[in-house]
Parts: structure tokens; C-alpha cells; sequence
């Protein structure tokens, strides 16, 4: 875990399988369709300009910590990989996004909205 | 392995909340231009068809074109329609390559719809002109500068808001029909026909080759 500081001056921690360029990205694209959707392996690397390999790389560590799936398809003779955030990645991703909102101190996190809302 | 994870300590929040800006929004341009190489390249191919043939029967058959001033105008009402349809195939069979499922189909119905707005426009506003009332030779010659410049503008626009290769591709067209346009009398069609191929084959080169926007 990647230890950041909030402005208030509490501890805050952000996910370091999420806290890294590439797959804070690649998790970021994944999390921007609606959650059936699922992205193209060659769209992923297209869009954030990646290479295969450095791509597959971060795909497998963010498939075993269970934050996307990857699905393996023939469309004819072409093969096409398949790219989707499962659930516990996008809830992973929303934490990492609210830590990360505390951390810049920009307003309440996801969870204190709800919490304030009830 | 973990070499590729060196820097991950190096990204700030601050880095982090800039990042996720500027993927969400490569991720929504990315959608909207899917196809978008093969498509400007198949409107380089019809714009040159068009005013390759407009200049061919100026030149080959004046007496024709004097005698049917209008003539520009069905040549066009096939050209127009069919590379609309051209497009929407092209653009989703190639979405459907990038993505599956509602945020795909929303972004092509979105790139459709703001393509449609535009045809739309440019009929209204030529119609209360009255550009569109004028059979004549000069209202004919007035019909074609109108439309191109509602095509360039369309590109303009529409590469602004996703991708520079396409607004510089409809930059190119303006230039490629007004210049002769302007200069060039009874030459500029053929020129523009055969200077619009080369901007969006240019543009379709740039696509493929480098895979940059």
C-alpha cells in the first residue's frame, strides 16, 4: 500500500496495484464504460500507447488481483482478447478514487457522501 | 518483471488525478473516431469522384452543362448519401472491433447524430439564403462553394473536439477548394478534386503509419 497525506493531516492510503502509471490507466479505461462493456486488447494499447508486452505485464497483475477479466475470442479465424473490470475492481477503483480525492483535498469521499446522505 | 513497475513511487496525487483526466477523455475521443482513417480516405475518394466529374462535363460537355445547370446537383445527391451510409458502416463495424457493448453504440450514435445536425444545418441555412431556390449556373457554382465550406467546417469541428489530423484534414479541404476556387476559373475543380484526394489520403497515411493523432 502507497502511504499518502490528506491535508487535514490523516494518514491516507492509496492501492499500489492501482497507484502505478500504467495500470491506473488501464484501470481508468476500464472503469469509463458501463460495466458490462467490455474494451478491445488492441484499443487499450492503441489508446494509452503501450507496448504488448509492457501491456500484458500490467494486465496480468491487475487479472490476479481480481480486478479485470480477460476473455479470449474468436470473431472467423481472428483471435480478440477482451478487457472488463470486474466488480471488485471497480470497487477498488472507487476507493482509490476517494482516497485520492482526501489526499488533494477535494471534498468528501465517496463513502462519507453516502454516509452523510442516510 | 518489477522494472516495469520503477516509477510507480514517482506518481504523485497530483499526477494521478491529471492522468485519470486525460484518459477519460482519450477514451471518449478514441470511441468517437473509430474507422475514422478508412472513412476520411473513402470521402477523399468520393469528393474527387464528384468534382472530377463536375470539371469533366464543364470541359467535355458544356453544352450539356448549359443546358442543365443543375446537373451538380443529383451527381451529388448520390455521392452524399451514399458515403453517409458508407460512413455509419464503416465507423461501426470498426467500434465493434474497440469495444462491446453501450458506450460504443452511444458514441457512434453521438458522432452520427452530430454529422446529421450538420447536413441539417447546412440545408437550413442554405435554404433561407435562398442558395438552394437559384437553378442558374452562378447559384449552382454558389451551392458547391456553400456545401464545401459546411464540409470543411463539419471536419473542423468535429477534429476539435476528438482528434488534430481530422480538424487539419477539414483546413485542408477549405484550402484545397478555395484557393483554385478563387485563383484558378475554369481549372479549379479538377484541381480540387485531385487536391481533396491528397488531403485525406494524407490524412489517412498519417493514421496508419504512425498510429498517432
Amino acid at each position: 500500500m502507497n502511504d499518502e497525506v490528506s491535508p487535514t493531516g490523516s494518514a491516507v492510503v492509496l492501492d499500489e496495484t492501482i497507484h502505478q502509471p500504467t495500470r491506473l490507466r488501464i484501470m481508468t479505461l476500464l472503469v469509463s464504460v458501463p460495466e458490462p462493456d467490455r474494451l478491445a486488447y488492441g484499443f487499450i494499447q492503441q489508446t494509452l500507447g503501450l507496448t504488448g508486452g509492457n501491456q500484458t505485464i500490467h494486465l496480468r497483475k491487475l487479472e490476479a488481483a481480481g480486478f479485470l477479466a480477460i476473455t479470449k475470442e474468436f470473431e472467423g479465424s481472428k483471435p480478440r482478447t477482451w478487457l472488463q473490470a470486474t466488480r471488485a475492481g471497480r470497487r477498488a477503483y472507487a476507493d482509490y478514487l476517494s482516497n485520492l480525492q482526501r489526499t488533494l483535498g477535494l471534498g468528501m469521499s465517496a463513502a462519507d457522501g453516502r454516509a452523510g446522505s442516510q | 518483471m518489477e522494472t516495469f513497475d520503477e516509477g510507480a513511487d514517482a506518481l504523485t496525487a497530483e499526477e494521478s488525478w491529471q492522468s485519470i483526466h486525460t484518459t477519460m477523455d482519450n477514451v471518449r475521443s478514441s470511441m468517437y473516431v473509430a474507422g475514422m482513417a478508412m472513412i476520411l480516405l473513402m470521402w477523399g475518394v468520393i469528393l474527387a469522384v464528384g468534382y472530377l466529374t463536375m470539371y469533366g462535363v464543364y470541359t467535355l460537355a458544356p453544352d450539356f452543362a448549359e443546358e442543365y445547370p443543375w446537373f451538380p446537383a443529383p451527381l451529388w445527391w448520390v455521392l452524399g448519401p451514399v458515403g453517409g451510409v458508407s460512413s455509419g458502416i464503416i465507423g461501426s463495424r470498426a467500434s465493434r472491433r474497440l469495444s462491446y457493448g453501450a458506450a460504443g453504440r452511444r458514441a457512434g450514435i453521438r458522432v452520427c447524430l452530430f454529422f446529421v445536425t450538420t447536413v441539417v444545418a447546412m440545408f437550413l441555412i442554405l435554404g433561407v439564403a435562398g442558395v438552394l431556390d437559384d437553378p442558374n449556373a452562378d447559384g449552382g457554382k454558389t451551392l458547391t462553394a456553400s456545401i464545401a465550406g459546411f464540409v470543411a467546417l463539419s471536419y473542423i469541428l468535429f477534429g476539435i473536439m476528438t482528434r488534430a489530423v481530422i480538424a487539419l484534414a477539414g483546413a485542408g479541404f477549405a484550402v484545397a477548394f478555395f484557393v483554385p476556387h478563387y485563383l484558378l476559373g475554369d481549372a479549379a475543380l479538377g484541381v480540387t478534386g485531385v487536391l481533396s484526394l491528397v488531403v485525406f489520403g494524407l490524412a489517412f497515411l498519417w493514421i496508419r503509419r504512425t498510429g498517432e493523432w
